[in-house]
């Protein structure tokens, strides 16, 4: 039988596959697209049943990068596998969604939105499954750059190019901290394996006893902190809004900043007991919880509201993981993607429908949308954590949580802060789920009425459908032990067992659980009021404004840096460099210990011609000093050139020759090829102290270089053992690993392969580049002239 | 380039081919002897450079050379990838024993290599001689 572990990185690849069928296909997948993107969601997710089986972790890896330590290793456990069905299944309900959705918009644009959304996908399911700390942040980082490509299409409206921009930013900046933060981790520990490092005490030891272990863990939580939009990063994803409505309720609410909340539960076995992980989580979570249900009720645009709740759920996430209670977790994730990916499915059909997102400007929509409204009731039924539905379930294993968690209950000033934020979020969200539905679907109808429906496409109700029948039928479970039981098996602490309940044991917690419901109420019903006081609050001054602010200032120090060093004078950059040079060089041999006195010369195998070409060599660097035009410079310049290339005759080494001679003329016919565009040759008058700054320049670089050249042909400097033809010299390796006898070569191909790979990259991308930004040039300029697709668009 | 002189299309007519040739042989002989695909697309690229001084760019500019570039690229990172794909280190390359000849695998990469040298170095000189003052 096939082993369920293979599967892993199938259903990775499948949405990859997926993208790049949509761009290969370019113009005939269009609209088509979206099947693609279904089709391969539905494939990820038969993909991964088969290791959804319980107790037993299906795994699979391979070698990666084997020298680095990195492997490609996916572990299927409960936790991972929760989010991967998450990323699957509610990926495929937006396909189906958008399928409608965007049927409206340009077939071009549409494509570029279903590859980017299929890519985000995959990345995600990475995340999800990936157990190697640089596989997850590969992964990582693919996600904020589709998710940047995602927030910005509608990208020739100024606020989509601005918001894209931001969330990037944010999360590139947490992603690169974290980057770092993973490999100290790795540093320390030896292993980039997460449950090699969170399997075992000594490492997990000798990581918090580690200093390094200190900057690890705040690099990582900063990198969890930008992604799940915590305070003070948290004004990301108000803006991110701008992006179409499948797009936030995918990313920014189901999926991309989980992935935070997500690596906080991978992390808490490893950092879990290190003395800053509750102080920080609890702060930030509790933080960001009441200042997101504060903020939400203020906003006034559907998606903002939506946004904000989002911010506030993942800080009782994050706060929750600061208390440990990491049994549960799964419990809170679960429950957020049901009814806040609903609920965002629904702001997009209340959009379509009255071409408005303002609060102020709907009303009386039930009558027209019967069906959303209803899917709307039982979303903002959870999200108010009403009795049946799941989240009421979540609400009250929460408060169970905060009113009985060991490190609270030893610090009661605290747990009575943390106590009322978690009582004010939850009234804040009781009364926005009121303002939602209430204000959308009931009372009078306030938009104008759009006659023209969009009949293209598919009907958009059936997803936002699915995840409230989610939210109600995991309520409903929980009267069975079948919602316990699928807690117990996601949560990302193994091991506990998990209670939770419909009809609540009576006690503190499900008193408090009450009494927030009723403020929430009270807080609806007195909502102009409380809109007021918000509004005399404002005036402090906003994380957005602050992280404006930041951006500015360092655009400005970048401009400052670039107009003094990078002005544009070759000849400021010649002399920085060839200075540069001798210095750094300098430096090296006097630390290790070598001078003029470590060189032993020996000309006796020089032959007469040989000092023959040595003369010439020496006339031809003064004809290149001394010439008039740059015709003859570049001439001088070719002269010295094959001269060095006769010297390689001397001593005998033809592969070098034959490489200096092609390059000697390839570059040739390159100076003859710009030449003609260079401005008019002419001679500088400069004063005598900067003549003889150049002049002690161009020697000291002159004295190194010959120094270290004599310094390599030196007996007994070089290390023979290296490359000899004994084992392990690489002459031997050559042989034996590349079955070749020409070295040099074997280790281009072969044995540095690595190296080579980046080098002909470098190469194509410079050939890519001179090509665009020769034609972009000449483009213009020529308007009649019709670029053709072949890139043969030459004067004929 | 306008051009040239009947003594320089003479000689191309003949040293286009031969270097083509030369390249060929450089490159094949490149895992034992002085050579390499770097070398060989260096010469192809100075071959073609030879065409273009001899009989003008139109043609050389009807291909689209960084096509050749990027084709390279894909075949030198595909050759890394297959022993990749079957388990074993990226750019782990093997000996294909064909019979009693052997072909490492390296030399799919290094033909990519070639490719990528000549394509590049040929966009440049199409670019660059396509340029008006």
């Amino acid at each position: 039988m096939l082993n369920p572990g293979v599967l892993l990185p199938v259903s990775i690849c499948l949405p990859f596959v997926a993208a790049l069928v949509i761009v290969l296909l370019g113009r005939a997948g269009g609209h088509g697209s979206g099947w693609l993107v279904l089709a391969a969601a539905l494939g990820s997710v038969a993909a991964l049943v088969p290791a959804a089986s319980p107790g037993e972790i299906h795994v699979f890896e391979a070698p990666w990068l084997p020298a680095a330590g990195v492997q490609l290793s996916f572990h299927a456990d409960g936790f991972g596998l929760l989010l991967a069905f998450i990323v699957a299944g509610v990926g495929a309900l937006v396909a189906l969604y958008s399928l409608g959705y965007m049927s409206g918009e340009d077939a071009a644009k549409v494509r570029r939105f279903y590859a980017a959304l299929a890519a985000f996908m995959g990345a995600m399911l990475g995340i999800a499954l990936a157990d190697d700390l640089i596989l997850l942040f590969v992964f990582w980082e693919i996600t904020s750059v589709a998710s940047f490509l995602l927030i910005g299409h509608r990208f020739e409206n100024d606020d989509a190019k601005a918001g894209a921009l931001t969330a990037l930013q944010v999360t590139a900046l947490g992603g690169l901290a974290m980057s770092v933060g993973f490999l100290l981790m790795g540093q320390v520990t030896g292993t980039f394996s997460i449950s090699r490092i969170g399997g075992s005490p000594e490492l997990v030891a000798g990581l918090l006893h580690s200093p390094l272990g200190t900057a690890a863990l705040v690099l990582v939580l900063l990198g969890a902190f930008t992604k799940s939009a915590q305070v003070p990063f948290h004004f990301w994803l108000a803006r991110a809004m701008v992006a179409p409505t499948p797009v936030s309720a995918y990313l920014h609410a189901a999926t991309m900043v989980k992935a935070g909340v997500f690596l906080l539960g991978r992390m808490h076995p490893i950092f879990g007991a290190a003395p800053l992980w509750a102080p920080i989580l609890v702060v930030v979570g509790t933080v960001s919880m009441v200042l997101g249900a504060y903020q939400a009720f203020r906003e006034t645009d559907l998606k903002a509201i939506l946004a904000r709740t989002t911010a506030s759920t993942l800080g009782l996430i994050t706060l929750l993981y600061g208390l440990g209670a990491t049994s549960e977790d799964s419990l809170q994730i679960l429950n957020h993607t049901l009814y806040k990916g609903a609920l965002f499915l629904v702001a997009g059909i209340v959009e379509h429908h009255a071409q408005t997102r303002k609060l102020a400007e709907l009303g009386g929509l039930r009558r027209a949308l019967p069906i959303t409204f209803l899917a709307c009731v039982i979303a903002s039924l959870s999200m108010a954590g009403i009795p049946p539905l799941f989240g009421f379930v979540a609400k009250d294993s929460f408060y169970a949580e905060v009113l009985g968690a060991a490190y609270l209950v030893d610090r009661p000033l605290l747990q009575g802060a943390v106590l009322l934020a978690s009582l004010a979020t939850s009234a804040f969200l009781v009364a926005v789920a009121g303002k939602l539905t209430l204000g959308v679907f009931l009372g009078p109808v306030h938009q104008r009425q759009h006659d023209e429906h969009r009949s293209s496409g598919l009907a958009l109700w059936p997803s936002p459908v699915l995840l409230a029948a989610g939210a109600l039928a995991l309520g409903l479970a929980s009267l069975g032990h079948f919602t316990s039981d699928l807690v117990t098996a996601t949560a990302s602490g193994r091991g506990a067992e998990v209670h939770v309940y419909l009809l609540p044991p009576l006690g503190t917690p499900f008193y408090t659980s009450l009494l927030a419901l009723v403020l929430g109420v009270l807080v609806y019903l007195r909502r102009d009021a409380v809109g007021a006081l918000q509004e005399r609050l404002a005036m402090l001054p906003s994380a957005a404004d602050l992280w404006e602010r930041l951006m500015t200032t360092t655009v400005r120090l970048a401009e400052t840096y670039s107009r003094r060093w990078q002005n544009g004078s070759l000849r400021w950059y010649l002399s920085a460099t060839v200075l540069t040079l001798p210095v750094l060089c300098a430096y090296a041999l006097y630390a290790g210990g070598l001078s003029g006195r470590n060189v032993i010369v020996n000309l006796a195998d020089m032959p007469w011609y040989g000092l023959l070409f040595c003369i010439l060599l020496a006339i031809a660097t003064m004809a290149a000093v001394q010439a008039r035009t740059r015709l003859a410079a570049a001439i001088a310049t070719t002269a010295i050139g094959f001269l060095v290339s006769m010297l390689f005759v001397v001593y005998r080494s033809p592969d070098i020759l034959l490489t200096q001679v092609l390059i000697e003329t390839v570059s040739t016919i390159f100076v003859l090829l710009v030449l003609v565009f260079l401005p008019p040759f002419r001679r500088h008058d400069m004063p005598a102290i900067s003549r003889l700054v150049n002049v002690g320049i161009s020697a000291a670089f002159g004295l190194t270089i010959t120094l270290l050249l004599l310094l390599s042909m030196t007996p007994g400097l070089r290390e023979p053992d290296n490359i000899s033809v004994r084992p392990g010299g690489l002459l031997s390796l050559a042989l034996a690993e590349g079955g070749g006898r020409n070295a040099v070569n074997v280790i281009i191909v072969d044995i540095r392969a690595m190296d080579t790979n980046g080098e002909i990259t470098v190469l194509v991308a410079v050939g890519l580049c001179i090509y665009g930004l020769l034609r972009s040039r000449r483009t213009p300029s020529e308007p009649g002239q019709v670029q053709r697709p072949d890139g043969g668009g030459g004067p004929a | 380039m306008t051009r040239q002189s009947p003594i320089v299309r003479v000689i191309a007519r003949f040293a286009v081919p031969l270097s083509v040739l030369v390249a060929v042989r450089i490159f094949l002989q490149g895992h034992d002897e002085p050579g390499g695909g770097f070398i060989a697309g260096v010469l192809l690229a100075a071959a073609g450079a030879m065409y273009m001084i001899a009989f003008g760019t139109r043609h050389a500019a009807r291909v689209s050379w960084w096509r050749i570039g990027v084709v390279g690229l894909l075949l030198s990172v595909g050759t890394g990838t297959v022993p990749f794909v079957r388990g074993e280190a990226y750019m782990d390359n093997t000996i294909l024993h064909l019979g009693s000849y052997h072909l490492p695998t390296a030399t799919f990469f290094d033909l990519g290599v070639m490719l990528i040298v000549l394509g590049t170095l040929m966009t440049i000189f199409v670019e660059l001689s396509m340029e008006r003052r």
